[in-house]
């Protein structure tokens, strides 16, 4: 392994999911420790959705042990799950268009001030600037508003706030499935970003050029099987098509 | 209500054949003057002449009827030199009409012209226009508590007992004064209604033993008469007649006949309508309309309105005459009641 | 990581005019260019008079109030159009309460009247809120529920409201010569645009009206939410009616009925969206203010009924297109 020193932030025992009688997931065993990246690939209904709102917390799992840091935990809900330190960057980002890139950021946890709590709009402005600084994220200003970004702009800020959030995993759900060339690879940056914070990243994407630029594992699923997890550095891409493919 | 106050004035009028206007009474219970004496002479027209003098419109809806009221207003404003300088609807909201009064005081109206959409809301609405110093002319409503001659110049309104009872008359005629006749009347507390509708009954009852009313039915919303109009004919198929409130739930009633096929079966309403007047000139089941003269009635509340700004004795409770129009009259009819000709389809049909 | 501060904006100017909003002054602009109008028209009218001008917002006030839970309504992506008839059922409510209880009359007519929109509200938000029924079918139901019960509590009759006191706070009465029905414009304004723009309710209100899902996602709990803008709508139209029973000293059931359209109309002209998400309190009290001096002025112009409407009509519809074409911009 990487880093030993470190416990995993996540650590999936023999998660196993059933919707009624069919079986979505069976068997699933993965760690992400801190300031690692590891890729969830497979094939269109190999089960990754499932493990992603599993880990969430839309789907409670049918058996198996979900801990963080060690610590076995349940989570009934996604607010249980962000308490947790995991936040999710949705395929649709879950932006809300018409505000201002600092009130997406603060979304659900605005900070206030005074003894009538009235929003800090000045805090948050400014704690929003010094992440999109960090993060390296290109935005005209902290008040622009959502619907006049980019997609790859969106996408950034939508990582930032997962990033300013998680305390322990961000999970990526195909991250630049709608972007073009340029902005693909501003986000890569930003994911890149997120090992320096000492973030487990959990990461769903298509684009197996992706995945090897940015993971340090791979974890395959197949028809809700989990084929193996391989490190980025002692595989290629031949072996992880096959693994997906099973041929 | 007032059932027997009118009786006896009815049967008074029977027995001498007292002038008609006799049986209508105020909301107070005063007696009626009739418009046709309150006339603005020579000496008031020239002392009003000039004095840039202003009147506004209040009305409470928008409708034929009100068209013709404010036309004859109008008429008569410009007469002495009167400027109308605010005409409002209130759409039959009270809140509104009270905005519209304080709104049309900014203009400074000399003379108002209004009907209170009803005497209690309306009490406090019109207080601004008295402190304000104007003549207030309420067309068939008042304001409750309101004094004639310090808080308002007069009420002027229809001859509401004599339509009802003109109704009655030109039905029991169209029928041979034998049958049974259906009732639909306005379920609302409205005295210009009620007591139109109550006139018919009485009438019916008093003078035309030979007649009964076999079905009696409310209507508040006119857009529901085809229906309560087709459970009537139901129950009662042999109807020799109804009587309608008003012309607008009389189309109701016509599509309902129409439907069944219905072709004996006489109808009276009130107030001039195109489409129940046509179906009148053809010969179909409308035997008569009996209207107002709304140009009269506007006619004698500007000439109230002015006259009590001249200072001079106005009286509290004036109606306008009552009209029977038949297929015989129908342009006359027309002419006398709203000031205009009747629509042209109706002419040309006859 | 780039030597330019990625937080700087390409040109100042640009970011200036990504964060004014021309759509939301749309209001402001027409508000003022129509005043204009009137002052120059009507100046040997009376417009321009300070009675007629008070006037204006004494007579607009219950609207305001009206349109204040609108924004809210709108804002979170529902719809309330059951308001109108809310308004005449408080006042009704109120005005009985005080009948039957003349010795206690201030109270219980306040608590009547509050009473009666909050419960509404409450019905409409816990019908499309936890059973998730769409807000326009729900409340075009109530509308009509509300409407109907409005007119049976007094079988049409109109209900005198006497207590000097409630006369006095919610009619004619005033404070440091400042009438009474102002100060709850402000007041209400005031408190409205406080919560909308500076509270976290505020914010979610708006998160949950734009995106639901992202509302959701992020721990809002929208159901809570739409519940409390409709409780919100509905205590306002209480209020609202608390005012008209005080102005016209009576309570009638068709008070309210017709300020549904004006309503909408002075909102939507103020900047708020229909389809949620964006809006404002200030915007909906000028264009509250807007429509009373549309009225007040074609009125004092001596226009005809029928043409004060189509002007009128015209003129909302202008302003409508203006502030949509600056949105889609």
């Amino acid at each position: 392994m990487l880093d030993t020193a470190s416990a995993p932030v996540l650590e999936l025992s023999n998660i196993r999911k059933a919707f009624g009688g069919i079986v979505a997931i069976e068997d699933f065993s993965l760690d992400v420790r801190a300031g690692e990246v590891v890729a969830l690939v497979g094939d269109n209904g190999a089960g990754k959705s499932t493990l992603i709102k599993i880990i969430s917390g839309v789907y409670a799992p049918t058996s198996g042990a979900i801990r963080i840091d060690g610590q076995e935990v349940s989570m009934p809900n996604a607010t249980k799950a962000r308490e947790h330190g995991i936040e999710v960057v949705y395929q649709d980002l879950a932006l809300v268009d018409q505000q201002p890139v600092y009130m997406n950021l603060f979304l659900g946890r605005e900070l206030t001030k005074g003894p009538f709590r009235v929003l800090d709009r000045r805090q948050m402005i400014a704690e929003t600037e010094r992440l999109v600084t960090e993060l390296d994220v290109r935005i005209p200003s902290a008040h622009a508003t959502i619907s006049d970004l980019s997609g790859g702009q969106r996408q950034g800020i939508a990582i930032a706030r997962a990033t300013h959030w998680a305390r322990k995993l961000v999970l990526l759900d195909e991250p630049t499935a709608a972007l073009g060339v340029a902005e693909t690879a501003k986000v890569e940056k930003t994911v890149a970003a997120l090992k320096s914070r000492d973030i487990g990243v959990l990461i769903i994407s298509h684009s197996l050029d992706q995945v090897f630029r940015l993971s340090d594992r791979i974890c395959v699923l197949r028809r809700g099987k989990q084929i193996g997890v391989r490190e980025t550095a002692k595989t290629d891409k031949n072996e992880i098509v096959s693994m997906i493919t099973g041929v | 209500m007032k059932t027997t106050t009118m009786l006896a004035a009815l049967l008074a009028s029977t027995l001498i054949a007292s002038p008609a206007w006799a049986q209508t009474i105020g909301p107070n219970g005063e007696t009626a003057t009739p418009s046709s004496e309150v006339v603005l002479t020579d000496a008031d027209i020239a002392a009003l002449q000039g004095k840039g003098y202003k009147a506004a419109l209040l009305w409470h809806t928008s409708s034929d009827f009100i068209n013709a009221v404010a036309a004859g207003a109008n008429d008569e404003f410009a007469r002495a030199g009167v400027d109308v300088v605010v005409t409002t609807d209130a759409g039959f909201d009270a809140a509104k009409q009270r905005s519209d009064i304080e709104t049309a005081l900014a203009a400074s109206p000399n003379v108002i012209l209004s009907l209170p959409l009803d005497p209690v809301t309306s009490a406090e609405a019109f207080r601004g226009a008295i402190d304000a110093g104007a003549e207030l002319v309420f067309l068939s409503n008042l304001p409750a508590g309101y004094v004639h001659g310090t808080d308002y110049a007069a009420i002027v309104t229809d001859d509401l007992f004599q339509m009802g009872k003109q109704a009655a008359d030109v039905l029991a005629a169209s029928i041979g004064g034998e049958g049974t006749v259906g009732w639909i009347f306005h379920d609302a507390d409205y005295y210009v209604t009620n007591q139109r509708d109550n006139a018919f009954k009485a009438t019916i009852e008093a003078d035309y033993p030979g007649i009964e009313i076999v079905a009696e039915q409310g209507i508040s919303d006119p857009a529901r008469a085809e229906e309560l109009a087709n459970a009537m004919l139901l129950q009662n198929p042999d109807l020799d007649g109804i009587y309608v409130t008003w012309a607008e739930p009389a189309d109701g009633v016509l599509a309902a006949l129409r439907s069944a096929g219905n072709t004996t079966t006489k109808i009276v309403t009130l107030d001039l309508s195109e489409p129940v007047a046509l179906d009148m000139v053809k010969g179909g089941n409308v035997v008569g309309l009996v209207a107002d003269e709304a140009y009269e009635l506007g006619r004698a509340m500007a000439a109230a309105g002015l006259k009590g700004l001249l200072g001079e004795e106005v009286p509290a409770f004036v109606v306008a005459p009552a009209l029977t129009v038949t297929a015989d009259n129908v342009a006359e009819g027309w002419q006398q009641s709203l000031h205009r000709d009747a629509p042209a389809s109706v002419l040309s049909a006859k | 990581m780039s030597a330019s501060s990625p937080a700087a904006p390409a040109s100042p100017v640009r970011a200036l005019l990504a964060r004014i909003n021309l759509q939301q002054y749309v209001v402001y602009v027409g508000f003022l260019a129509i005043f204009l109008f009137f002052a120059v028209v009507l100046r040997d009218s009376g417009f321009l008079t300070q009675r007629n001008l008070v006037n204006i917002v004494l007579q607009t006030a219950p609207a305001t109030i009206m349109a204040i839970g609108l924004v809210f309504v709108l804002s979170a992506g529902d719809i309330d159009l059951s308001f109108g008839s809310t308004v005449a059922v408080s006042a009704l409510c109120a005005a009985m309460a005080m009948a039957a209880m003349p010795a206690a009359a201030f109270p219980v007519g306040i608590l009547a009247g509050l009473g009666a929109g909050l419960l509404v509200g409450a019905i409409n938000g816990v019908l499309i809120a936890w059973l998730r029924l769409p807000s326009f079918l729900v409340t075009l139901a109530t509308m009509g529920l509300v409407a109907g019960i409005g007119r049976s509590l007094t079988q049409l009759r109109s209900i005198p409201v006497t207590d000097p006191l409630f006369t006095g706070i919610f009619g004619s009465g005033s404070l440091f010569g400042v009438p009474s029905l102002v100060i709850w414009t402000v007041v209400a304004v005031a408190i409205g645009h406080v919560i909308y723009r500076q509270t976290r309710f505020g914010a979610h209100v708006l998160a949950t009206g734009d995106n639901a899902r992202a509302a959701q996602v992020t721990g809002i709990k929208v159901s809570r939410i739409r519940l409390w803008v409709f409780m919100i709508s509905g205590g306002l139209a209480g209020l609202a009616g608390l005012l008209y029973a005080g102005r016209l000293q009576a309570a009638k059931y068709t008070l309210g009925e017709t300020d549904l359209m004006t309503v909408i109309a002075a909102v939507i002209v103020g900047g708020t969206l229909l389809n949620g998400g964006k809006g404002s309190v200030i915007g909906a009290l000028v264009g509250s203010l807007l429509m009373g001096m549309l009225n007040n002025g074609l009125i004092l112009m001596g226009l005809s009924v029928s043409d004060q409407m189509i002007v009128r009509g015209l003129i909302i519809l202008v302003a409508v297109a203006v502030s949509l074409r600056e949105k889609t911009r």
